[in-house]
């Protein structure tokens, strides 16, 4: 009922900000559905964490691992949407954007959450692939939201990347449905019933599969050599949509391309995935640490990021055992990062209207909280204790290093570059001499608040993990 | 339809990938394009009257209306408004695209993809063809400087998919008939659209003319 409670709202908000022309209302319908989103998913989280399998309708079907993405989802929709009202005012302010771009923000905002929602909560693969397509959809025209050449260019870059590797990641899945006998291919076929059927799928078959998995998925997810949309999508698209781009949309498409890992490893065993995982994983880590040293502009470098943690959380489930409970707790940790990364890059933008790294000097003396917010963001994405992601990382590494020690080894090779290369730009950004014709101060409390409360549940999950939130990733781990 | 008639439409298919990936105008490009769709239509259509399966009725309507005259006929229109007569080059040349072409159609034909092609045995030399389609569109996007080029790739691919699934004897799922007419109508949307407003910025439909992304 929560789960048909939130999809409505989304679609009946969205067609109210499609007819109505007050500023006010929209930001109110925006608000109001990503707040039935939030306690909706809340819900849900709960209800699978007392009694397992959400599954109100045979359409939906909500596992612990949906649970918990469902509980990020909630949780950053409901920050960007109180943030983007905020953000957007200001770029109006500024006459950067008008009304009607205000309006079509909303209306793929809702979009986008409600593809979302429906990719992770889908009981059948073909529902969560068109989903996923659907959040392509509005993602490019956000992207191209400041209709500029540089912004239509990455638009069509990630429309291009993403169209191609989702095409493989549906050949993909239609090779898991030769598993199943010819009189159940005339109903509507579900996770579960591929699964049910695994011991049937030609193991040559399922590894081809998913080799066209994790190159589809793996585009959606960033992870390399798929990730070129990446730097170019998050640093054209607004600020709040770079926050949903890294933090909610990278573990929708990592959900899904774990439950065809079940369904692999159901057929040719666990090491074949794995296998792949960790080659994919380690090769994201490198090329992502190696641009990040010589990164030009903030929000490209929080991209390069985002395919590191990609990377990161690749390694753990590739590794298998308590890495996979790592992995599902740095997927979380690494949302809330980026949202409290992204929102204070916004802000950046909004005082400097620059995204270039040179053009940043001394902020820490200018817009000095959210300077705070960024560097502490800096300090938890790249696991400096105590903060949680320096456990995560180190309950991974600690599994990598008795199973695969090599690839330990290289993997902190590559993350100590990302910690110099992060520094470097950190120090010549927040630090030193600032510029005199900068106002000092910071624009609104509206564009504080979000990052802040981030903060503080990062900060709280790095010592606390509430029992159902533990139940639900501890489930989850002995699921993947 | 005779296997034999099947199998001269997936040659047809074939030849015009081929041709897609050597012709050096946009017109005839655009016309090997609606030429491919309607042999899909064929063979989607051959699998409705096998079958009497309704869904797959709609997906030949659709493929009809959307594939083999709408979308040919807006980038025919798009062509003549913007006087793009000539497709932009390929990253390979002519030579070296046909041996690439050559490698890639000997590869779906290995033992590698036997498993592949070996869903339906009787199908075999039908999916080795379906699945060498596949191979040469994802190399004509790659291969291609051109945005209508890579429009047409992608929605080759699409094509390469769909027959894919027929022979591989999947088009009775419903699940499939979704996402294959989700698909049909997203991409054209998406692909038409974009492409529009790409001309206004950029007023070239060269990709490699795109050099606003650097760091």
């Amino acid at each position: 009922m929560e789960l048909l409670f939130i999809i409505t709202t989304f679609v009946i908000s969205t067609f109210i900000i499609l007819l109505i022309k007050h500023r006010g209302t929209i930001e109110f319908f925006s608000i109001f559905a990503s707040a039935i989103a939030f306690f909706g998913s809340i819900i849900i989280a709960l209800k699978v964490s007392s009694s397992g399998i959400y599954s109100p309708f045979a359409f939906f079907s909500v596992d612990s691992l949906g649970a918990i993405i469902m509980l990020i989802i909630g949780l950053i929709e409901f920050a960007t949407t109180i943030y983007s009202i905020q953000y957007l005012r200001q770029e109006t302010a500024k006459n950067i954007i008008g009304f009607t771009r205000v309006k079509q923000y909303f209306i793929l905002l809702n979009l986008f959450l409600l593809a979302m929602f429906l990719a992770i909560t889908s009981s059948s693969p073909i529902f969560a692939w068109i989903s996923i397509e659907l959040t392509t959809l509005s993602t490019a025209f956000l992207i191209s939201f400041y209709n500029k050449p540089s912004a239509m260019e990455a638009a069509w870059k990630y429309l291009i990347i993403n169209s191609v590797g989702l095409l493989l990641g549906f050949f993909g899945t239609l090779l898991y449905f030769t598993s199943v006998s010819l009189w159940s291919k005339g109903e509507l076929i579900s996770w579960q019933l591929l699964l049910t059927n695994a011991t049937h799928l030609d193991p040559l078959i399922a590894k081809i599969a998913f080799i066209f998995i994790l190159i589809g998925y793996g585009t959606k997810i960033g992870l390399a050599p798929m990730h070129t949309w990446k730097p170019d999508a998050y640093s054209k698209a607004p600020a709040p949509i770079g926050a949903l781009l890294s933090g909610t949309l990278f573990p929708v498409a990592f959900a899904i391309m774990l439950k065809f890992k079940i369904l692999t490893d159901a057929t040719v065993g666990a090491s074949f995935s794995q296998h792949l995982l960790i080659a994919f994983g380690i090769l994201s880590i490198a090329i992502a640490s190696l641009i990040i040293f010589n990164a030009k502009n903030y929000k490209r470098l929080l991209a390069y990021s985002s395919i590191e943690n990609a990377g990161i959380v690749a390694l753990g489930f590739g590794f298998g055992g308590l890495g996979v409970f790592a992995a599902i707790l740095h997927m979380i940790y690494h949302s809330c990062v980026k949202a409290i990364l992204f929102f204070s890059s916004g802000n950046l933008l909004l005082k400097y209207n620059s995204a270039k790294i040179c053009n940043i000097k001394g902020a820490l003396n200018i817009i000095s909280t959210t300077s705070i917010f960024f560097i502490s963001g800096f300090l938890i994405i790249t696991g400096t204790p105590p903060f949680g992601i320096f456990l995560t990382k180190m309950q991974i590494l600690s599994v990598g290093i008795q199973t695969h020690p090599i690839i330990t080894i290289i993997a902190i090779f590559f993350m100590t570059i990302v910690f110099i290369g992060f520094l470097k730009h950190i120090t010549a950004m927040f630090f030193g001499e600032s510029s005199t014709d900068i106002k000092v101060g910071e624009g609104n409390i509206w564009l504080i608040f979000p990052p802040a409360i981030f903060l503080i549940i990062i900060i709280c999950l790095s010592f606390y993990i509430p029992p159902f939130l533990y139940t639900l990733i501890n489930d989850a781990a002995l699921h993947y | 339809m005779s296997i034999s008639f099947l199998q001269f439409l997936l040659g047809v298919i074939f030849l015009t990938v081929v041709f897609l990936h050597l012709t050096k105008k946009n017109l005839l490009a655009t016309i090997a394009y609606g030429i491919q769709s309607f042999a899909i239509m064929l063979i989607l259509l051959n699998s409705f009257l096998e079958t009497k399966i309704f869904y797959l009725l709609i997906i030949v309507l659709l493929v009809l209306i959307i594939k083999v005259i709408l979308a040919p006929l807006f980038f025919v229109n798009f062509i003549k408004k913007h006087s793009l007569s000539f497709s932009v080059s390929t990253y390979f040349n002519t030579p070296l695209t046909l041996i690439i072409i050559a490698i890639l159609t000997f590869i779906a034909y290995s033992q590698k993809f036997t498993p592949l092609t070996n869903i339906i045995p009787a199908n075999q030399p039908l999916l080795s063809i379906a699945l060498s389609f596949i191979f040469l569109s994802l190399f004509l996007i790659i291969n291609c400087k051109g945005a209508l080029s890579q429009i047409l790739g992608i929605l080759s691919l699409e094509n390469s998919i769909v027959a894919f699934i027929v022979f591989a004897g999947l088009e009775q799922s419903p699940s499939l008939q979704i996402g294959v007419i989700f698909n049909i109508f997203i991409w054209i949307i998406i692909a038409t659209t974009f492409m529009s407003m790409l001309y206004k910025h950029f007023e070239s439909q060269d990709v490699t003319s795109m050099k606003n992304l650097k760091d």
